[in-house]
């Protein structure tokens, strides 16, 4: 144990760490110009082990976590404690809580978009990245009932079957970037629904994440009717796909996986003003409705001035602009360790300023030493 | 007596400021690109962009002008009022001999033409031209860009001659009777827009005339005639749009304004347009009569138009201000006193040491307070923090550099900090002169960035950051370089390692809080701390070495010596961040793509290694043979 705790504490352990630290973070850079950030932020930062081909290294998280261990370690120092290093002190002290707020928001922050037409509402948070397949029981003319498959589970040979829903969907291939196509000849008598006339083919995946168009084979089995067969879906498709089996009506379809906030927006206005006789833009702005409990509160949400609300945050983002009116995107993220960068910086302010102020003067003493 | 030295320089320097100045023809305010700048500023950006200069030197010029040197606002009014006469300036600067060559132009070692050779070249490739412009931009040739260049040059530079016709008193009317319709004088030379004034006087003869046979004509009906052809050829240089100097009637903001051309067309001129219109009128008039006191009695009833009806649209003292900034080149003289102090400096090494040595670090700090007060006026001109572009990012971490330097040399009085303050000074201005050639330095900031608040934070502190590392790279340079000379001289030695460290520290503070301030605008603007975005990493990891090396020297992991080797080893790091980011050209951070700068990235690069290798290694020997 005593051991464990003397390597732990080593400042060399620190130095070789922080080495492959930045080994990671000029490779992830450089790697986001041929794959994208998110892909490589998945590889380098978020990961806990690397695979350069057959050999695991530490990846980004990993090596994160052995430098807060150090870090806490460097407390069981017993020649820092005294009040000369008081300042060195309270800045490994604010660096710590950095690393923790960063942990925290790498594991437990979600981000997504909110698309608003003007005039329409939302109450849903889109998620950058992630799919799901919604089969929804639109029978009852009062309520729609949800199941949802998410993406972990949208992998081939699948089975996806759940007690509200009387068939079971086979994934048969799920496809990152696909590319509808019409059919040129008869397609096979195993194909249902819009695989009759179109069919998907694979794509390669595009850098920027929100290129790509995720497609899905699936296959319905069980329903003992002529519905059994294959099926094909993507993202965006305009007509859902919809059967109906023992008098239950369902709609089928494959959309960014969404997570329901408790209140909802709705976009009032949608501005976006340009320096006047050019193409630069000079703010983006929108005017929304925050509605809850059947009361609405009016807010401006502009770029640098967001709006949080519940631990959500929403940021003026993006916005589409249609022959129809304006849509805003607006980006929300609900993060945990958002505070701790801000407490930290503060603590690590005043430490490095205390120990520049005991040790700076002494550095730059009035130089007596000739040139010789 | 240092004190009153350099109270005395600043007054020198900021009396530019202190002694209000008439208005005059190059503070007339125009629109573009967003902003509200001086006429001056506009021409020679324009003329920067068609002759690659700010003003056109003496070879240009033909023999008969004799001046040395012509301004852009001289050259602008020349061509204004004789459009005709622009071929005597060759302003258009080809250097492509492939370009020069498929417009038919004979070769010139100047690489210089006028706009009349240029335009018959290009009226034979007019087909081509019309092809590659609907082409996207990545299939088109470097010779394709550079003849669309060429292309564009040209309509801009017709633009400008013609942007003032309609104000030129170009119809002279000789029939009694006209003249006395229009209430001038027979012989009176009348422009486009005064007679457009008085169409409703003119409209009854022109009725009458077309009822007329062209047999029955009389004298007046056959000038009349004449005075339409002429309007009619006038009409056609109402292309010419690119002069914007005419704010919109009601003084808003968001509104775009309009040039003279632009007001002929929409025929909803407001009164104080229309007074505006015919002040400048009144000024080209007196710019063509050569009647200088005239000319300056209008322009200060322009000012007057100006301020009062447009109020609050712009403050007219920052755009005079702004005129001056142009003149007066601070940044030139700041660069010429930063060379003067490293001679002065390198003459000192060997003669009258202490005398030289004072003199050279009162030229750095005279350099020093130029530079100071350019990027102040910089900052009152467009009302907002330092650091905004790439550019104002090299002028503004040189001038920290150079800060830095001077502390140092007040504190060791060895001429070590000027000889530091005069490369980081020198060579710092030197690349941001190349940036400066690209146009206008003082561009609109899009939306993200248009936050006083976090410019004023984060981007000051993160450059601060970038200067004082470099300026601690170079102590490691220095530092070295000393071992080399003398090796026994520990006691000197210990105190630059020690300067050496104490900048580390200084720009660790720097770097670590522009960083972490930068997340902090970054998880205000866009919801997230931190998105291992290539400037935000590159911010990270001169944040990583530095922490590194001091946690390496601390522990005595590293000596001085390697300590110096890796603070040398930062300026890599810091270059790599500054302006190797921008070649990757993903991310956010997308205020400086550039493409040419790889070359002198790596040269850069090359020669830090080989430099700082070299002197570690030779400085290694030199110690150990001393103690052997």
């Amino acid at each position: 144990m005593h051991k464990i705790i003397k390597f732990l504490i080593k400042p060399k352990l620190f130095a070789v760490t922080i080495m492959w630290l930045m080994v990671l973070v000029v490779l992830g850079t450089l790697a986001q110009k041929d794959m994208g950030l998110f892909a490589a932020q998945n590889k380098y930062f978020s990961s806990w082990i690397i695979w350069f081909y057959f050999l695991p290294m530490p990846g980004g998280r990993f090596t994160l976590f052995i430098i807060s261990i150090n870090l806490c370690f460097f407390f069981f120092n017993k020649n820092i404690w005294k009040i000369k290093k008081l300042g060195i002190i309270i800045l490994h002290i604010g660096g710590i809580l950095l690393l923790i707020g960063g942990g925290l928001t790498g594991m437990f922050s979600s981000e997504g978009n909110m698309v608003i037409d003007e005039g329409a509402q939302s109450n849903y948070v889109e998620d950058y990245h992630y799919m799901e397949l919604a089969v929804i029981n639109v029978t009852a003319t009062d309520f729609d009932d949800y199941i949802i498959f998410d993406q972990p589970l949208l992998k081939r040979d699948k089975i996806l079957s759940h007690e509200n829903c009387n068939f079971e969907i086979e994934v048969v291939k799920y496809f990152e970037n696909c590319l509808p196509e019409k059919r040129s000849s008869m397609a096979g008598i195993q194909y249902r629904g819009m695989l009759k006339n179109f069919m998907l083919t694979e794509l390669k995946q595009e850098k920027e994440n929100n290129l790509n168009r995720p497609g899905l084979i699936y296959q319905i089995n069980n329903t003992g009717t002529s519905l059994d067969g294959i099926y094909g879906i993507f993202l965006g498709q305009t007509v859902p796909q919809t059967i109906s089996v023992n008098n239950q009506n369902y709609v089928i379809t494959l959309r960014r996986q969404r997570i329901y906030l408790p209140f909802s927006i709705e976009l009032l206005d949608f501005k976006k003003v340009l320096y006047p006789g050019t193409e630069i833009a000079k703010s983006y702005s929108s005017e929304i409705n925050l509605l809850e409990h059947g009361a609405a509160r009016r807010i401006l949400i502009q770029m640098n001035e967001p709006l949080r609300y519940k631990g959500y945050t929403f940021f003026q983002s993006s916005f589409i602009e249609g022959p129809e009116g304006e849509t805003t995107v607006l980006a929300v993220v609900k993060n945990y360790g958002r505070l701790f960068p801000y407490i930290s910086s503060i603590i690590m302010c005043i430490g490095l300023l205390f120990h520049l102020s005991l040790k700076l003067p002494e550095l730059f003493k009035k130089s007596k030493g000739k040139i010789s | 007596m240092k004190l009153c030295n350099i109270l005395l320089l600043l007054i020198i320097s900021f009396s530019g400021i202190l002694l209000p100045r008439d208005f005059d023809h190059r503070d007339i305010p125009i629109h573009e690109n967003g902003r509200i700048k001086p006429l001056d500023t506009f021409v020679r950006n324009q003329l920067l962009t068609i002759y690659g200069k700010r003003s056109i030197k003496s070879k240009t010029l033909q023999k008969e002008i004799s001046s040395t040197e012509l301004s852009a606002i001289d050259w602008f009014f020349d061509i204004v009022l004789n459009p005709e006469e622009g071929d005597k300036y060759s302003v258009f600067n080809i250097k492509n001999p492939e370009v020069v060559g498929s417009l038919g132009l004979h070769w010139d070692p100047h690489h210089l033409y006028n706009s009349s050779e240029v335009l018959s070249g290009l009226k034979n490739q007019l087909d081509y031209i019309v092809n590659i412009q609907g082409k996207p931009e990545n299939e088109l040739t470097q010779f394709d860009k550079q003849i669309l260049q060429v292309y564009s040059n040209v309509i801009r530079y017709q633009e400008l001659s013609y942007s003032l016709s309609c104000l030129l008193p170009m119809i002279q009317i000789q029939d009694n009777t006209i003249a006395q319709i229009l209430s001038v004088n027979p012989g009176d030379k009348l422009s486009y827009y005064q007679l457009m004034r008085k169409a409703n006087e003119l409209s009854p003869l022109m009725e009458k005339l077309l009822n007329k046979n062209r047999e029955e004509w009389s004298e007046s009906d056959h000038e009349l005639q004449h005075i339409m052809g002429v309007l009619n050829e006038i009409d056609q240089d109402k292309f010419a749009r690119i002069l914007k100097i005419i704010p919109p009637q009601i003084g808003n903001q968001n509104k775009a304004w309009l040039s003279p051309w632009e007001l002929m067309e929409s025929r909803t001129i407001g009164p104080n347009q229309e007074k505006l219109l015919i002040t400048l009128e009144l000024f080209l008039e007196s710019r063509i009569e050569k009647n200088t006191v005239k000319s300056n009695a209008v322009l200060a009833e322009y000012e007057d138009l100006l301020t009062h009806p447009f109020n609050g649209l712009f403050n007219i003292d920052n755009i005079k201000l702004e005129t001056w900034t142009n003149k007066a080149n601070l940044f030139y003289k700041s660069i010429s006193l930063y060379l003067l102090a490293f001679f002065l400096l390198a003459i000192s090494w060997m003669t009258k040491p202490k005398l030289l040595r004072r003199i050279s670090f009162f030229c750095l700090l005279g350099g020093l307070a130029f530079h100071f007060y350019g990027i102040l006026l910089r900052i009152i001109i467009m009302q907002r923090p330092p650091v905004s572009t790439l550019y104002e990012s090299i002028i503004f971490v040189s001038l920290i550099g150079v800060i830095c330097a001077s502390l140092l040399e007040y504190n060791r009085k060895d001429g070590m900090g000027i000889f530091m303050g005069a490369i980081i000074g020198g060579v710092l201005h030197f690349v941001g002169f190349g940036y400066a050639d690209d146009g206008d330095t003082l561009g609109m900031l899009v939306a993200v960035l248009n936050s006083n608040f976090w410019l004023a934070t984060h981007v000051t502190t993160i450059t601060t950051g970038y200067g004082t590392s470099l300026f601690a790279g170079l102590l490691g340079h220095v530092y070295l370089l000393q071992i080399i000379r003398n090796p026994n001289n520990t006691e000197y030695l210990k105190k630059v390692n020690a300067n050496m460290f104490g900048a580390t520290l200084f720009a660790l503070f720097f770097t670590l809080f522009g960083t972490i301030l930068g997340g902090i605008w970054a998880d205000q603007s866009w919801g997230r701390f931190w998105g291992w975005d290539p400037k935000e990493n590159g911010a990270l990891l001169i944040v990583m070495w530095q922490i590194m090396m001091l946690h390496l020297r601390i522990t005595g992991m590293v000596k001085p010596l390697g300590f110096a080797l890796g603070m040398i080893l930062n300026n890599i790091v810091v270059i790599l961040a500054w302006f190797g980011v921008n070649l990757l050209s993903v991310g956010l951070h997308s205020y400086g793509f550039a493409s040419g700068i790889a070359w002198n990235l790596a040269l850069f690069i090359a020669f830090e290694l080989i430099t700082g290798f070299g002197t570690y290694y030779w400085a290694k020997s030199r110690r150990e043979s001393i103690t052997a």
